[in-house]
């Protein structure tokens, strides 16, 4: 059968009426497409995402892994000439449904990007308030508030006696790590990180990786990495995402972390993981 | 060649920039201290009441030559210029960088640019003529409505060549200079410190007041006091639309009395007395000392702010 | 068994999910921008304000309350705020643009009414406020003013471009201080500038009103535009070209003149254009240091010589209607040479980006 783009439309409407998916699935992405103007660089993807585990998106540069993560909070839209076709079901509703704000939706799915990006203007402690203020909300404790998230950043030993100091005097690692307590601050269902630590040096990645493995004790997580030692060490289940020469991006293999690693299905997988290109 | 003529020809092409740098940074007080030297007469005659006496007589022995209410007016209309001027350019700065399709910001900011070319002589005809009947009639509605409050007080049965007419006009004069410089801080704050603010949840109008005013505020304030300065020292289109009353008028903006120091340099010039010709050089003393006052301030709030975003 | 090729897809229309409108939506929209201007209009027929005063204090609160009530209910209270945002920017962009616009178009619609082809080349010679349209131009003017901007630039862009390379070029050591007065300068009223060139020369004796001295105080007022573009200009010049230059041995003037200076040739034109939209209508300088003829005059060195400005600014004081016809037709002439020097710019800048 030729697929055409009414065919995916005709899909995603089929898709809507099962209303019923794996209960295990938090998030759930199902044959998600993108195209950038008219040209396609993602295409058919469906993976799940269940509660509080950590999934790894590997993949060499270009194969749209990040472009993905960007679909899952309703971030894609922003970028001009953006397109999309497919669902994202967050606990069993469709997010690009019409009469969603995308706004509730960020506010349940964080994100950590790949440049470390504290706000400038303001202090240590206002970078983690700051998503409470963003969206006029109020807190009643916000010492607690804060000292929480910078301990479950793990940073806090380092910054405890300077949260009035502005957030440009920290080191890159600090930094990004600041960037993770301010999306903890809403207390996020999802967390998804776009290689947050190919800036950063070993020791800040090492402590980065340990912090993604305690948070997922309460929150799904969904990580984009170039490192696939990191994707070992940290993630439960890997997707591997390839775009080759004229095809648009699309996932070759996805499952268990273990046995994607050591027993791949797919010969291109087994290339990569084991370094052959990419 | 030899390298000594390597040497010269270089030392004269730098001798020769720097003769340019330092004839220009004296220009500056070149100006300053000449005008002085030939209004040194007036100053010294006149007194400090140059300055706090409202009165310009001509005819007595000597003369009696006082700017108190040009200087009032010319403060008066650039500050109610700025109260029109300011939160127009900011809307219309969002506007182009945050809402607008690149393809009719691309068009308003070049607009925007020519608009700030547009010459004080060209908004002087059109302020006189198509914007004074028009702002006239908002007047006599305010008048009319409010003029229990002291500001909308106009006991004139004329509307025209009110403060507050020159006020709109010099506020179209500085829109697109501060529309223009704001426009360019506001492109210039950081698109990932926007990503990161939305995908906090942020809206539109939180990233405005969090993120790009505080990114953006000095450099914005520095397009205003530019605006402040070229407002100040406007002289043309005052000319055309402001009554000038040698009479103190603080706050009745509705009112057709107002004063303004370039303009009074405009309209005395042509028939003046040799002392009056001075006393109106002294009063471009003061005007350029006001001018370069708030000049300096927004050269160093502007450069300041630019150094930072550069880091 | 994995298929080996994906498919290329064709985007399907509608591919913005995020775009679609729910029923509920549409229907809170459509009523929060009709309702509060048939308000307005209603109000506008029975109270008897003047229009600009309805759109401020009755179409302006009703459009905000409007779109505060339809975000509330298809946003909740979060797109209160960015509703008011979007209806303040809106709104004051519009007045802006009508504003603007109405600038723009009254200088068009008034100036063709006046503007001919003799007026474009005949003087004013015989010619009073009082006579008709049919006889005389602003053609001495637009001579005059030619003249004079260009002499003014004559001065200022080689001074400006020489500040620009001692702080672009040199390791001088008052860079800060320099670039700081220059900027300053920019400040500086057009009618100090015209005092201080009277003061210096004509009332000390030294020389008659005549076109030349208003060159000096335009190039005064020109000055800190072409200084500070051409140093954004030059310093945009990537240092590895000059580095490229000077290790083959080239001194730094030939560096310069030979590398440097072609390198941002558009960009420089660009400055001294920017510099001449500057000057070219400005009026007060003017006043004081020329006098404006009625006939031609091809000498800016000595006796009077008309320019556009002072043209426009001797019809509209004489307080005739011919005279303000002349003076739109003028200003219409002034405005086309300012949007041809825009034009061109454009066209430079352009031409670099490529």
């Amino acid at each position: 059968m030729t697929i055409t783009g009414e065919n995916i439309m005709d899909a995603k409407l089929q898709n809507a009426n099962i209303a019923v998916l794996d209960a295990e699935s938090h998030l759930e992405a199902r044959n998600i497409h993108v195209w950038f103007k008219d040209r396609h660089v993602l295409s058919d993807v469906s993976l799940h995402f269940p509660t509080n585990s950590v999934t790894a998106l590997i993949g060499p540069s270009g194969c749209g892994k990040s472009t993905f993560l960007r679909t899952l909070n309703r971030m894609h839209e922003l970028i001009p000439g953006a397109g999309l076709a497919g669902s994202i079901y967050l606990d069993n509703e469709d997010i690009y449904a019409a009469g969603v704000d995308p706004v509730n939706i960020r506010l349940r799915v964080g994100m950590v990007f790949q440049k470390p990006n504290p706000f400038p203007t303001m202090t240590i402690k206002g970078n983690v308030l700051a998503g409470l203020r963003l969206s006029n909300r109020r807190t009643r404790d916000e010492d607690d508030l804060v000292e929480s998230c910078l301990n479950r950043a793990s940073i806090w030993n380092e910054v405890k006696d300077r949260l009035d100091a502005p957030a440009g005097s920290l080191s890159g690692g600090q930094q990004q790590r600041l960037c993770i307590a301010r999306s903890l601050a809403l207390s996020p269902e999802v967390l998804l990180m776009d290689e947050p630590c190919s800036a950063l040096d070993p020791g800040s990645t090492r402590r980065i990786e340990e912090t993604i493995r305690e948070l997922s004790a309460d929150m799904t997580v969904v990580i984009v990495t170039h490192n696939m030692q990191q994707a070992q060490r940290v993630s439960d289940q890997t997707a591997f995402f390839l775009a080759e020469e004229g095809q648009p991006g699309h996932v070759v293999e996805f499952g268990a972390t273990d046995n994607l690693f050591s027993a791949p299905n797919d010969p291109r997988t087994e290339d990569y993981v084991n370094g052959r290109f990419g | 060649m030899n390298t000594r003529q390597v040497a010269k020809g270089d030392r004269a092409f730098f001798a020769v920039s720097t003769a340019a740098a330092f004839i220009t940074m004296f220009l500056v007080f070149g100006v300053l201290i000449f005008l002085s030297i030939k209004s040194w007469s007036t100053f010294s005659a006149q007194g400090t009441a140059f300055v706090t006496g409202s009165t310009w007589d001509n005819t007595t022995e000597g003369g009696t030559f006082q700017i108190w209410p040009m200087l009032v007016g010319t403060v008066l209309v650039s500050i109610l210029g700025l109260i029109i001027a300011v939160p127009a350019s900011i809307a219309v700065a969002f506007f182009i960088e945050y809402v607008a399709p690149p393809k009719v910001s691309r068009i308003a900011t070049s607009l925007i640019d020519l608009l700030a070319a547009l010459p004080s002589v060209v908004i002087g005809i059109w302020g006189i003529f198509v914007l004074s009947p028009v702002a006239a009639t908002w007047s006599q509605s305010l008048s009319g409505t409010l003029s229990f409050i002291p500001f909308f007080r106009n006991e004139f049965s004329n509307a025209e060549g009110a403060p507050f007419i020159a006020a709109w006009t010099i506020a179209v004069m500085i829109i697109p200079i501060i529309t223009s410089v704001s426009r360019e801080v506001m492109g210039r704050v950081d698109k990932d410190l926007i990503s990161a603010a939305t995908a906090l949840g942020s809206t539109n109008f939180s990233n405005m007041r969090r993120i790009v005013i505080p990114t953006a505020k000095s450099g914005i304030l520095g397009g205003i006091l530019l605006g402040l300065g070229r407002a100040l020292g406007e002289t043309v289109a005052i000319f055309f639309v402001l009554n000038l009353v040698f009479e103190v008028n603080f706050f009745h903006i509705l009112e057709p009395k107002g004063g303004n120091v370039a303009s009074l340099i405009i309209a005395k010039f042509g028939e003046a007395t040799p002392e009056e010709l001075n006393a109106l050089m002294a009063a471009g003393v003061v005007l350029f000392i006001l001018t370069l006052v708030v000049n300096m301030i927004a050269t160093s709030i502007v450069q300041r702010s630019e150094k930072r975003m550069a880091s | 068994m994995m298929e080996n090729t994906v498919q290329l897809l064709e985007r399907p229309a509608g591919a913005t999910p995020w775009k679609t409108r729910s029923q509920n939506f549409r229907i809170w929209i459509a009523a929060a921008s009709i309702l509060p201007a048939a308000l307005s209009y209603l109000v506008y027929l029975n109270a008897g304000l003047s229009g600009a005063a309805i759109l401020l204090i009755v179409f302006l609160p009703l459009q905000l309350l409007g779109a505060a009530i339809a975000a509330a209910f298809t946003r909740g209270r979060r797109g209160v705020a960015d509703s008011q945002l979007s209806v303040l920017v809106l709104f004051a962009t519009s007045f802006v643009a009508i504003m603007l616009g109405s600038i723009v178009f009254s200088i068009i619609s008034w100036g063709l009414k006046a503007v001919s082809p003799h007026f474009i080349y005949q003087n004013n010679v015989y010619v009073t406020p009082t006579t008709s349209l049919e006889y005389g131009g602003a053609g001495h003017a637009l001579i005059g003013s030619l003249l004079v901007v260009g002499l003014a630039t004559l001065i200022a862009v080689p001074l400006g471009l020489a500040v620009a390379v001692y702080l672009t070029e040199t390791k001088g050591r008052f860079k800060g201080p320099v670039r700081f007065l220059a900027q300053s300068m920019s400040g500086l009223p057009s009618i100090v500038a015209g005092l201080f060139v009277y003061a210096l020369f004509i009332a000390t004796g030294t020389a008659n009103l005549s076109g030349w001295l208003g060159s000096l105080a335009l190039s005064l007022l020109m000055l800190p535009t072409v200084v500070r573009m051409s140093e954004e200009v030059l310093k945009l010049v990537p240092g590895d070209l000059r580095s490229a230059a000077l290790a083959l041995g080239a001194p730094q003037r030939r560096t310069f003149f030979q590398v440097v200076m072609p390198t941002a040739k558009a960009g420089l034109i660009t400055a001294v254009l920017l510099g001449i939209a500057r000057v070219v209508g400005e009026t007060a300088p003017l006043l004081l240091t020329t006098r404006l003829m009625s006939e031609t005059s091809i000498n800016p060195f000595y006796g009077d010589l008309a320019t556009l400005p002072t043209f426009i600014f001797s019809n509209l004081t004489a307080g005739f209607d011919t005279g303000r016809a002349r003076a739109w037709a003028a200003a219409f002439l002034l405005l086309a040479v300012v949007g041809l020097i825009f034009g061109a710019t454009r066209a430079l800048t352009t031409q670099k980006v490529k």
